[in-house]
Formats: structure tokens, sequence, C-alpha cells
């Protein structure tokens, strides 16, 4: 059984991820935890210590408790595994990162609504919760239908990696899965013809030997991927053809910076995306 | 429902009203197609010995009625609601236990009207959707010519920025895809939600719900509003995108975004929209975008 911890807010954010973790918990054996991390810098400083201290947590904690379990109660009709969350006051990413430490979770969850400018997106990617999550992520932007997996690959990544998260998650679901190779083409640059030609060609048998292992690890692991393909573009035209995909999946590196192309490309795909840090 | 739709004789107009025979054919609207023939037109056929009234040859008045055809193939006889039926002996219990057979009439469901006005094109469609309480007026036009009717004219362009209801250009050389519309107020009416929920089965597109923000985050009211909007429509079968973008980006936005199919703009009292699109801007939109342009009030 897969073991989720969903961080909620009480904001849409946070109602789209539920019933995306929802609709995940119907389809695979999932145990569903959600928390929430009151923050006191919203109500000020916190006063005193003490009795006085906790009284005012305590305070805290009911007005937010009121909050996030009118969200848990909206969904409890189609996910009946929804227990109370757990409810903590301090700093949000310390918080939910020792609650990911304490107890062994396979998945985070969280939502973030999906901008046309990146920097929200970028903001969450260099934070560090993040950075230090022990389980791979989902960030789920928008409630997309679950039907439809796409494998994001590039050279020169571990496919081990993407192959063994995403198919300890998806044991014995009934989702489609596509394998894309990414080869980026930066926005307006010219080709010319004939030399196009010729690197599509050895392109193109990079990619058949990336994609060929790639499936053998799925099939290996029991999912048969439904199609394999290289795809060419750039990052925004890329993201944009995978709108019909519930989920992407992707590896991310600390190493990457903020002109990395997969990067853009992952803050402009607006369904949810499994990122698996290497 | 009431639509108006405004046409003149040029081939997006037949695009138009075969557009909003989709429509009504779904929503069973009550439809005016309406002509509006300027004076001086008028004016000029009265001095070649014309006399002052509609003659069965005018152009405009047969291209109207080459529209209300062309409307009504979207329908089977047998489901048409804008058929007249004819007169005939029917047997009605006119009290308890007694019957007549009387001669009826039965009179379509809905209306289908063909109007002609004369006068200004853009004061003559205002008026009439002012009269008739229109719910919806809908133009065709191309970008062959700016989106300008005939002689050049805006009428589009000047529609969509005074008329008091929700007005529909569409673009005759576009195929919608995706449906965008835009909001940043909480106003959001039952029936603007129902017409876009239309225009997505219509046109079997995507719909994506974008929220305006002047700074990082969205208005608490309009994040409640959108989710109760996402609720709406996923209860529906259609599963909206939900996008945020920043009023600075709105314009790099929109021309990223309408080159697939149809931009919806929600104008409230109170919006934004109504400060980053003057009339100026809204004349621009009409005029360039390539996508039908949708403003909902």
């Amino acid at each position: 059984m897969v073991k989720a911890l969903v961080s909620l807010n009480a904001d849409l954010a946070s109602s789209i991820a539920l019933r995306y973790a929802c609709q995940l918990a119907n389809m695979i054996s999932m145990d569903l935890q959600t928390i929430h991390v009151e923050e006191a810098d919203h109500e000020g400083h916190p006063p005193g210590t003490g009795w006085v201290r906790r009284t005012w947590e305590k305070g805290l904690l009911e007005t937010a408790q009121e909050e996030i379990s009118q969200l848990i109660n909206a969904e409890r009709a189609s996910c009946p595994g929804l227990t109370s969350p757990k409810m903590f006051v301090g700093e949000r990413e310390t918080e939910v990162l020792r609650e990911l430490e304490e107890e062994p979770y396979d998945l985070f969850v969280e939502g973030v609504l999906y901008s046309f400018s990146s920097s929200n997106f970028y903001k969450k990617i260099r934070s560090k919760l993040y950075r230090q999550a022990p389980c791979p992520i989902i960030l789920v932007k928008n409630l997309v239908s679950l039907k439809r997996v796409v494998l994001l690959l590039e050279d020169g990544t571990d496919l081990g990696l993407r192959v063994t998260t995403f198919s300890k998650i998806f044991e014995g679901a009934d989702v489609e899965v596509d394998l894309f190779h990414l080869k980026f083409q930066a926005a307006g640059r010219l080709s010319f013809r004939k030399r196009e030609e010729a690197t599509s060609i050895s392109r193109q048998e990079d990619s058949d030997d990336v994609l060929k292992a790639a499936k053998e690890m799925l099939l290996a692991s029991g999912q048969t991927p439904r199609g394999s393909r290289m795809v060419h573009d750039t990052p925004v035209k890329i993201a944009d053809s995978l709108r019909d995909y519930g989920l992407v999946v992707s590896y991310i590196s600390h190493s990457m910076g903020k002109k990395s192309p997969l990067l853009e490309l992952l803050s402009r795909v607006p369904s949810a995306i499994l990122l698996c840090w290497q | 429902m009431k639509i108006l739709v405004a046409v003149d004789q040029n081939p997006y107009s037949a695009h138009a009203v075969g557009e909003v025979a989709k429509l009504a054919a779904n929503t069973w609207a009550n439809v005016t197609l309406l002509g509006v023939r300027p004076k001086k037109a008028f004016k000029a056929d009265r001095a070649g010995g014309l006399p002052m009234r509609w003659g069965a040859d005018d152009t405009l008045l047969k291209a109207l009625r080459d529209y209300r055809e062309l409307f009504l193939t979207n329908f089977t006889e047998e489901d048409c609601p804008y058929i007249q039926r004819e007169f005939g002996y029917e047997l009605i219990e006119v009290r308890k236990g007694v019957w007549e057979e009387l001669y009826v009439s039965k009179s379509a469901k809905k209306d289908l009207r063909t109007r002609m006005r004369l006068g200004n094109p853009v004061k003559g469609i205002l008026a009439e959707s002012q009269e008739e309480e229109s719910d919806l007026i809908v133009l065709g036009c191309n970008n062959l010519k700016g989106c300008g009717w005939e002689d050049g004219t805006i009428v589009p362009q000047k529609v969509v920025n005074e008329a008091l209801c929700s007005v529909l250009v569409v673009k005759e050389e576009k195929k919608v895809n995706r449906i965008v519309c835009c909001l940043d107020h909480d106003k959001v009416s039952q029936q603007s939600l129902e017409m876009i929920n239309q225009l997505v089965t219509l046109y079997q597109g995507e719909l994506e719900i974008v929220g305006l923000t002047e700074g990082e985050e969205l208005k608490v009211e309009v994040e409640k509003k959108m989710d109760a909007i996402l609720r709406y429509y996923t209860a529906r079968q259609i599963k909206p995108l939900i996008e945020v973008v920043q009023v600075s980006a709105l314009d790099s936005f929109i021309s990223q975004e309408a080159q697939w199919g149809l931009m919806a703009l929600w104008m409230g009292k109170k919006s934004i929209l109504e400060k980053v699109f003057p009339k100026g801007k809204v004349n621009k939109l009409v005029k360039g975008s390539e996508s039908s342009v949708l403003i909902l009030r």
C-alpha cells in the first residue's frame, strides 16, 4: 500500500490537490494522510511562552481545523478513507519535512495553481521542502483525469529511478502509459534543412535506444507502455502537447538552473507532475 | 435564452448563423436574425426609381431568407422547435368528460424571427437587443478587413463596446479547440456559466478558467468563485483547467492563447478587465485576435 501525505490549506490549490489525491486513492491501494500547518506569522508573532503560548496555539488550530475539516468533509463521500488531518502550528516547510522524515511516507502531494508566470513554480522547486523531501512529490496544478500518464526521458539521466517510482505507485492500476524522449529545441532557432535532416536521423537513433531501455524496464515491472516516441520541440510547445495527460512523471536534479529547458517545460505543464529527485 | 444574430451579406455572417444554429439546437433559444440597411443605401435605391419599401429582390432581404434556411437545415423537421405547425382539427377535453374537436393551430415552440431595420447598423443592432432584451448578440467577421463589415465599418467592435448584454464575435476562419474564460471578480451569472457550458458542448473543446490577479495571488473572493465554477463544471462532466495570470502579462497571455479558439472575458462593473480592457483594447482584441471573442456581461 502506498502511504501518501497531502498538505492542505484552506484554498483552491489544496481543494484541487485533495480531489486529485482522492482520484488516485480510488485507483490504487493508497493510505491518505492529510496535514495542515498553521503558520504563526499569519497571525503575528507568538505571544509569550508556556501556557500562554499553548493557549494561543490552541486557538489558532481550532479556527484552522474548522476550515480544513470543511475541505475534507466535502470530499469524504467520494474518498471514504480520508481521516482527520494532522494539525501543527509553526513554519510550514519545517513541520511538513519533519512529518515526512518521521513517518514512512511513499509520496507527498500538494497543490499549486497553474500560473502563466513560472515564479511560484520555481520557488517551490527551490524550497527546502522540495530539495530535502525523502520521497517523490506530486505537484497538482489542475484537477485532471488520471487515465493517461507520460514518463519524460532525457539523455544521461537515471531511467530506472523514474520507472521504479512510477511502477511502485501505480502497481496494478488501470492507466495508459506513454514514454516521451525529450530533445529540446531553443525557441525561435532556425535550422537548415540538410543539416536538420542529418541530425534528425542520429537523434532518432539515440532515442530508439533510450525508449527501448525504458520500455524493457517498464515491462519488467509489470507495466506495458501504450506508446513511445521522441519529441523534438521547444519546452513551451512540448508542455502544451502534454495537456491531455493526467500525470507527467519527470526527474529533477539539484543542479538544474533556472534556464533548464526541463524546468521550463515542467513549469508550463498544466497537469499534475510527479517529481523524482535524482 | 434570446439570441440576436446580426448579419450582413458576407460569408462570415453565414458562418455565424451556422454556429448559432448549432448552439440553438442544444439550448432551444429564441433567435432573431437581424439585417440593418444603411439609410444612404436605401436613398440610392429610391433615387434609382424604386419605391420606399423592401423589394422582394432586395439583396439583404434575400440574404436573410437564405440565412433562415441555413439555420433550419441544422434541424430535422420532427425535432425543429422553430417550424410553425399546420392548422387542423384536434380532439380536446373542454370540460371533464366532454371532448370537442377544435380547429387549432400548433405554433412553433420557439421563435425564429427574421428582421430588417433601416439606419446605422450599430445603432440598429443595439436598439434591437435592448428592445427585445436579448441575452446574447452574435456577429461574424474575418480578419481580412480587420473584422470590419461592409464599407469597412467596425460594427463588431462597436457592438462589443456598447452592448449591455453578452456579445460573441465569431471568426470565420478559426476552429475552436479551446475556450479560455478570463475572470477577475466574483459576480458571475448562472446564465453565463450555462452559455460557456453550451459552447464547450458545441465545440467539444477544452475549457480553461483563467483567474486574473494584480499581485502574486488571487483575491479570496475570486478564488472561491473559481472553486465554485470548477465544481459546477466538474459536476457536468467537464474538467476545466484553472490558470492564474497576472494582469501585467495579460497581453502576452492572450496573444499566446488566442490561436486556440475562443477567448471569453467576464466583464463586471468592478472588474479590472474594464480597466485593462478599455474600448480601444477591446477593439484591438476583436480586430487582431485570431480567435472568436465572447464578452460576458
